[in-house]
């Protein structure tokens, strides 16, 4: 047989001291081969954790059934006399139960929400070998991964390296216009999670099938697979396969798809979330351009072969890029492939299937959620720091009320008992006490779960949790450990005292060990404040965003979507809207800050010029002036010039970037009439009619790049499908939406407009300032969450204080009654004891300050806009602290010190 | 005899009767396993086990080992005569109550 483990001896042991001798022999047997029979069945993990599950079990239901044995102590006893003196002191009973309650429960919530966003993508069969390849973003900073690669990659790996059994890929082709037709009535869905993926994707992702054949469904060009919810949506209860759906592309093409298989619905933990996926071999121009290098629209997934060395086929990938490459850079380019990577390797990575949801790099994911692996972190460290707070209150009470039980331990002491029967008795106390904080934190966070989850954006749920035995395995491993942790302390001190001492009442319990207790509040307080800094700098930063000058008038304007979907029809529905008084202006464009995400490679005309990358943003000429952008110098784009469609209007950091230099130094090198080369296919030339200054077309979060703003009707040049005039934009007149309803009846008049024209489009709108504030969403809902973990922090701090001042309050009694015979002021009394906890909160405040400090700038070195690190702020958080913990003291205080010194004295 | 026990005591009384002088805590419980198609925890079986040991209805000796259990011996139990009665009477008044449903008729 083999060497136990050290858990199943530890269990051992705990079984064969709290387990009556005439039961061992039988119940270790029992327990030993059930654990043989588990390992055999269900592995290590599940065998270990039941054995313990059925010695917990053993060890507590066992003794009360049966009768009483001659043993000195049992647990039942135990548990009937830790019961007693929980009744005898109600006030710190309640108190340690609801601090405990809400250290634990908060945990839990918090674990619950780290295991989510740690367990996903999960679910597929041959998860542990599938990798997602990913490349350098070779559109900008070299240095970063972008997780979209050219399908290129894909063609050069199949002809070249035999160590994938499959490399599949998934694109996103945007929005798409869903037409279904039932019974000669045609229906209109706009589909945004609509990709369309290779034949071979069903053998790589384990996406269960309700219908259809996962090795053929997507084999036929124009097939495509619908998930359960979507074939609802569409077809109600009819059989969906073998049904039409037409998509309809912003570009205006049109393929009519059969549906050849119905998903189940896509697992929430799964970072490729889409309702819809046709089949690749529908596009053209997947087709024209399959041998492409720079195409990087798709998302590819290799599966490798069982037992591949994953570094040396990293190593074998790197041969790709030099080999292949070269011909697309020299084609599109005109650029050897030295020339364009500029010296900088181009590096073909192997990411793991389930690292790629909370990976620091790439950040983003054309194809569902991205993980922040930092919340996640700061949200187990508040976790965590949380319930050892909770732990310390308990631990705290503990020791305080030991006082009250020195006399109780002297008693039995005499009786005799042995210390180590007392440590036993007050670690099954403890560990009691955390076992009920425990369940009553389970129906605590099932009851605020909904809540929780409005707030995270999340589907957390506990119930599933509640039939897994590796979660009863972690509670009750938890209960033990946090029981023990806490219960130590009290459990090694009392047992400590010296009988005679306490019984002749020399020990003045409670004054020993207030250093520990003392240090344990400055902890705790340090903690909350620091956390109530760091609060009020998340949402100082979230204000201050919101304020920033972002170089246009991002109020009042009114955006809505689909406009390519009108055709001819958008210019009808521009020229009714511009007689609308309600609107200042109206104008078109292809893209709406803060969302200006594509970008090109151009030169200044001229030998030895530098290519640069430049975000490109199409509009007609209306559009600068509605965002009320400044013209540095130069013009608009003129309606009455023709040649004005092909010219270009580009920011100061655009003229930085291209050579021109700045502003100041311009002189006679004025980017005014100059030309811009496109660094690509047929190298268009484009001359600038206008610099504006700079505005944010992305995010407050990064710096302003260069920009270039392109005439909508430029047909020169091909935008990838992206950059049509899909939008129309509205700048309202402020006088006329003083109220909610008023811009409710302006945005219904614009759907009927809409309507009007064509009814199938699908209206959609939104304003520019909400953009931009959305772009903060996650670190809203980070401020938000931090908000609710922050005050559970300080209420659990001000229950420790609460009740140690409550403590303290009955010890100084006597002092404070012949303090007041003596003439002591009941105002006097109320500071000298306020006084030593006060103490304590001004020293957190030392403490919390410089740790605060460097948190916050840490977080604030994420952004390029910070708010500066007021001293304001400091102070705030330190009198809030303080006034909530004299608030919590005041009340022991005053009650302390309006004490009648009669009543106080009397027994003595 | 006049009190009626618990519905796992009598689904363990069963398995002891069946098992014949083979049950101990592991095949008592894999037993009723096996026939109610539900997991019980092994202490649940333990505790009922010496419940019914206690109150007269099972008696038990120590018994043989395996190496399985680390060569340690297993407590057997055996149905009494007053389990026996136990057993025979709880059958009895479910017979009787069964007896005095009107009709069967399910679903009207």
């Amino acid at each position: 047989m083999n060497q136990k483990s050290f858990l199943r001896r530890l269990a051992d042991t705990l079984i064969q001291r709290w387990v009556g001798h005439a039961y061992i022999e039988e119940f270790l047997g029992d327990l030993d081969e059930m654990y043989e029979d588990r390992l055999a069945v269900k592995g290590k993990f599940i065998a270990e954790g039941m054995y313990w599950v059925d010695t917990i079990h053993l060890i507590f239901g066992f003794p009360s059934t049966v009768k009483k044995q001659n043993q000195t102590m049992f647990i039942g006893n135990m548990i009937k006399i830790s019961w007693r003196s929980a009744l005898r002191h109600k006030q710190f009973t309640i108190l340690n139960l609801l601090g405990l309650t809400l250290g634990i429960a908060t945990c839990l919530a918090i674990g619950l929400y780290v295991y989510e966003e740690t367990s996903y993508d999960t679910f597929h069969a041959n998860g542990d070998r599938i990798y997602r390849i990913n490349q350098p973003m070779i559109w900008g900073d070299w240095n970063e991964q972008m997780p979209m690669i050219g399908p290129g990659i894909t063609e050069a790996i199949r002809t070249d390296i035999p160590d994938f059994e499959e490399v599949t890929r998934i694109m996103n082709v945007g929005e798409h216009l869903m037409q279904v037709t039932i019974d000669d009535q045609a229906t209109h869905f706009n589909e945004s999670k609509y990709y369309v993926a290779e034949d071979n994707f069903f053998k790589v992702f384990s996406f269960p099938f309700l219908k259809g054949d996962p090795n053929s469904a997507l084999k036929e060009a124009n097939s495509m697979v619908i998930t359960a919810a979507t074939a609802k949506r569409y077809f109600g209860d009819m059989d969906p396969m073998g049904k039409l759906i037409e998509a309809k592309s912003p570009t205006g093409t049109h393929t009519l798809f059969t549906i050849t298989g119905v998903l189940a619905d896509i697992p929430t933990r799964s970072h490729l979330q889409f309702d819809m996926l046709g089949s690749l071999s529908s596009l053209s121009e997947f087709k024209d351009n399959r041998w492409t290098w720079i195409f990087t629209v798709f998302g590819t997934y290799g599966m490798v072969r069982e037992g591949t060395d994953v570094a040396a086929l990293t190593d074998k990938l790197q041969v790709l890029p030099p080999k292949w490459a070269g011909q697309t850079t020299q084609g599109v380019f005109n650029q050897t492939f030295e020339q364009f990577t500029k010296g900088k390797p181009w590096t073909l990575y192997l990411q793991p299937l389930r690292d790629i949801y909370l990976a620091k790099s790439p950040g983003f994911n054309r194809f569902g959620p991205a993980g922040n692996p930092q919340f996640v972190m700061i949200f187990a460290a508040i976790g965590l720091l949380v319930l050892v707070l909770s732990s310390i209150n308990f631990m705290n009470l503990s020791t305080a009320r030991s006082s009250n039980r020195a006399k109780e331990v002297g008693v039995r002491k005499v009786l005799g008992s042995e210390k180590n029967t007392l440590v036993q008795q007050f670690i099954v106390e403890s560990v009691l006490f955390v076992a009920v904080a425990t369940v009553a934190a389970l129906i605590l966070v099932q009851l605020s779960l909904s809540a929780f989850n409005t707030v995270a954006e999340k589907h957390l749920t506990l119930l599933v949790h509640l039939t897994n035995p590796y979660f009863f395995g972690i509670l009750a491993a938890f209960i033990l450990i946090v029981g023990f942790a806490a219960g130590s302390y009290p459990a090694l001190y009392l047992s400590a005292f010296k009988p005679a001492e306490t019984l002749k009442g020399k020990l003045k319990a409670g004054f020993r060990g207030t250093g520990i207790r003392n240090g344990l509040v400055v902890f705790q307080f340090t903690v909350s404040i620091a956390l109530i800094i760091c609060t009020l700098f998340v949402q100082k930063q979230l204000t201050y965003t919101r304020t920033i000058d972002v170089g246009i008038t991002k109020d009042h304007v009114l955006q809505v979507y689909n406009m390519h979907q009108l055709g001819e029809g958008a210019d009808v529905l521009m020229a009714r809207l511009q007689t609308n008084p309600v609107f200042t202006a109206v104008a078109k464009s292809g893209f709406l800050p803060p969302n200006v995400w594509t970008s090109d490679r151009y030169r200044a005309e001229g030998p030895d010029q530098p290519v640069v990358d430049i975000h490109y943003m199409r509009c007609d000429e209306n559009y600068l002036p509605l965002l009320q952008a400044e013209f540095i110098t130069g013009r608009n784009f003129d309606p009455a010039n023709a040649a004005d469609k092909y010219n270009i209007i580009i920011n100061e950091e655009a003229a930085r970037t291209l050579g021109y230099g700045s502003r100041e130094t311009w002189g006679d090198r004025s980017p005014m009439g100059k030309f811009v080369v496109q660094s690509f296919g047929t190298e268009e030339k484009l001359q600038i009619i206008g610099v504006v200054k700079d505005f944010n077309f992305n995010s407050v979060r990064q710096k302003i790049g260069p920009l270039l703003v392109m005439h909508n009707d430029n047909d020169k040049h091909w935008s990838y499908g992206a950059g049509f005039a899909s939008y129309l934009s509205m700048r309202l007149n402020p006088a006329s939406v003083e109220n909610g309803d008023e811009l409710q009846r302006i945005i219904d008049g614009v759907k009927t407009e809409v309507a009007k024209i064509d009814p199938s489009v699908t209206f959609q709108y939104s304003f520019m300032d909400e953009e931009f504030d959305n772009t903060f969403r996650e670190e809203k809902k980070m401020s938000a969450i931090l908000n609710m973990f922050t005050i559970l922090a300080i209420v659990i701090a001000c229950l420790g204080l609460f009740g140690l001042a409550a403590f303290s309050a009955d010890q100084r009694k006597k002092e404070l009654g012949i303090r007041k015979l003596h003439g002591a002021s009941t105002h006097r009394l109320v500071f000298l004891f306020s006084s030593e906890f006060t103490k304590l909160v001004a020293l957190s405040i030392v403490i919390a300050t410089p740790i605060a400090y460097l948190l916050t700038d840490y977080w604030l070195s994420n952004f390029a806009y910070r708010t500066p690190i007021d001293i304001w702020v400091f102070i705030a958080a330190g009198l809030t602290a303080m006034s909530i913990a004299l608030f919590t003291v005041g009340f022991q205080s005053f009650s302390a010190a309006n004490a009648n010194p009669v009543e106080v004295l009397k027994n003595e | 005899m006049s009190r009626v026990i618990g519905e796992l005591e009598e689904l363990i009384l069963l398995a002891v009767c069946i098992l014949d002088g083979d049950g101990y805590g592991i095949s008592v419980k894999k037993e009723v396993e096996r026939h109610t198609d539900r997991s019980i925890l092994l202490g649940a079986v333990h505790i009922t086990l010496y419940r019914l040991q206690d109150k007269g209805l099972l008696e038990s000796k120590l018994g043989g080992s395996s190496e399985k259990r680390g060569d340690r011996r297993k407590r057997l139990f055996r149905i009494t005569k007053k389990g026996m009665e136990q057993l025979r009477a709880s059958q009895e008044v479910r017979q009787k109550m069964w007896g005095l449903i009107p009709q069967l008729k399910p679903g009207s």
